[in-house]
């Protein structure tokens, strides 16, 4: 029983490293904040939405997301996508994530022989 | 209270903290975004939307003062390498001022039989409050060593640093071996200053204010003068080896306590100048330099670093 908040949190760490790029690969094409995070839980990848709402505002900010709002059968809702730099952020965060998931799963199955 | 009251509540507890440029935007997103998650929570329950079920949603949330530092980016004031050193510093720095205050305030008190509950409040509104000036120093002077080293990145390297080098080389031990022979020259007969820069026409009270009793020149003085002057060849010998070498470290210590010991048992035992202004100040200013070469001695105790194994694993 004492193991399970020590995972919790690190689980919650591993969890915070990969919350940007798992956002950034859903915006390829534009999605309001609620639309954003249901997709994300679909696949797998549940984030909090106090965590996730601001993060888009934050991304839009240092320049990888452009948004616009919109009224598409509902109230108005704000789009976030990438921009230019934002595909490219994209782009080089897949090639470290693959780089680490490959070493990580050579690291596991080391340890599991 | 319903639910939209409760989400409007909500968002200007968040949107208030926020820069006014960007309120207005993130309070209108924010409130279509929460009205899309209650929506979402109504529908999985079976029922309409209610207060209790906006409350539940918006603690999940988070608390709007952690909300809207997520919308900013993140600002450190204390670096988070610096959070243990600084509460270190905060305790060593308050317990030393209270202790020194409460030395000073509730001892004599104590001893004579006087109202101590008193004094202690004295102690309280003279040395604990006014004492918080501590730590705010010392969060000032943290954040500014962090910004500096957001600032200046490369400036702030780590660096290897000998151990037995010579702060400010050579140069600052002769200095350090020229001040002690004049100090003790002054110290052995300080009325000797009133004769440099008086050329002898000074009172006779500042004649009696610079002399010392006999007491402490009989039993005090010696011991002191021989101490003070067995520095110097302990520093000729850092400027011949050119390092603070083992030996010469002990040396230092054993020369540093021994002065301490004979500067504490001066300031007990009785007047050092005749004049009691005078024997007054002396005796203030030999105890500020007895704590402050204990307490150079225990940092430097403190920093030293012998590695050891530990004599228990911690695995299980």
């Amino acid at each position: 029983m004492g193991q399970v908040e020590p995972f919790n949190k690190l689980e919650l760490e591993l969890r915070r490293g990969v919350v940007v790029l798992a956002t950034l690969s859903q915006l390829r094409a534009p999605r309001y904040g609620y639309e954003l995070r249901q997709a994300l839980a679909e696949k797998g990848m549940p984030i909090e939405e106090g965590t996730l709402y601001p993060l888009l505002r934050r991304l839009e900010a240092q320049g990888f997301l452009q948004s616009e709002w919109r009224i598409e059968d509902g109230p108005p809702r704000r789009y976030y996508a990438l921009n230019a730099d934002g595909r490219k952020l994209l782009k080089r965060l897949t090639g470290a994530w693959q780089g680490m998931n490959g070493a990580m799963d050579r690291l596991l199955k080391e340890d599991t022989r | 209270m319903n639910a939209n009251d409760v989400i409007e509540s909500y968002i200007t507890d968040v949107a208030v903290r926020l820069p006014r440029s960007q309120r207005a935007d993130v309070a209108f997103e924010l409130r279509a975004l929460l009205m899309d998650e209650l929506q979402a929570k109504a529908v999985a329950a079976g029922h309409d939307a209610d207060a209790a079920m906006a409350i539940e949603l918006l603690r999940a949330f988070g608390r709007p003062e952690a909300v809207s530092a997520r919308y900013l980016p993140a600002l450190t004031i204390i670096a988070p390498s610096d959070g243990h050193r600084f509460l270190r510093m905060a305790v060593v720095g308050l317990a030393l001022i209270w202790s020194a205050g409460l030395l000073m305030q509730v001892w004599q008190p104590l001893l004579s039989g006087q109202d101590v509950p008193h004094a202690l409040g004295q102690w309280w509104g003279r040395t604990v409050i006014p004492s918080l000036w501590w730590p705010g120093v010392l969060a000032v002077g943290f954040g500014i060593a962090a910004w500096a080293r957001r600032r200046w990145p490369q400036a702030s390297k780590w660096m290897p640093r000998g151990g037995d080098e010579i702060p400010g080389g050579r140069a600052a031990v002769v200095l350090g071996v020229v001040g002690i022979l004049c100090g003790t020259f002054v110290l052995m007969e300080p009325s000797r200053v009133l004769d440099v820069f008086l050329h002898g026409r000074a009172a006779p009270a500042a004649y009696e204010a610079l002399t010392y009793t006999d007491g402490f020149r009989q039993r005090q003085a010696p011991w002191l003068f021989v101490l003070l002057l067995l520095n110097v060849p302990m520093l000729i010998a850092v400027i011949v080896s050119g390092r603070w070498t083992k030996g010469l470290r002990r040396m230092d210590v054993g020369l540093s306590l021994s002065t301490c010991a004979v500067m504490a048992w001066t300031v007990l035992d009785g007047p050092i100048l005749r004049a009691e202004a005078s024997d007054r100040t002396a005796r203030f200013s030999m105890t500020v330099i007895l704590a402050c070469v204990l307490v150079h001695l225990g940092i430097r105790m403190f920093r030293t670093v012998r590695p050891a194994p530990a004599l228990h694993g911690t695995h299980g």
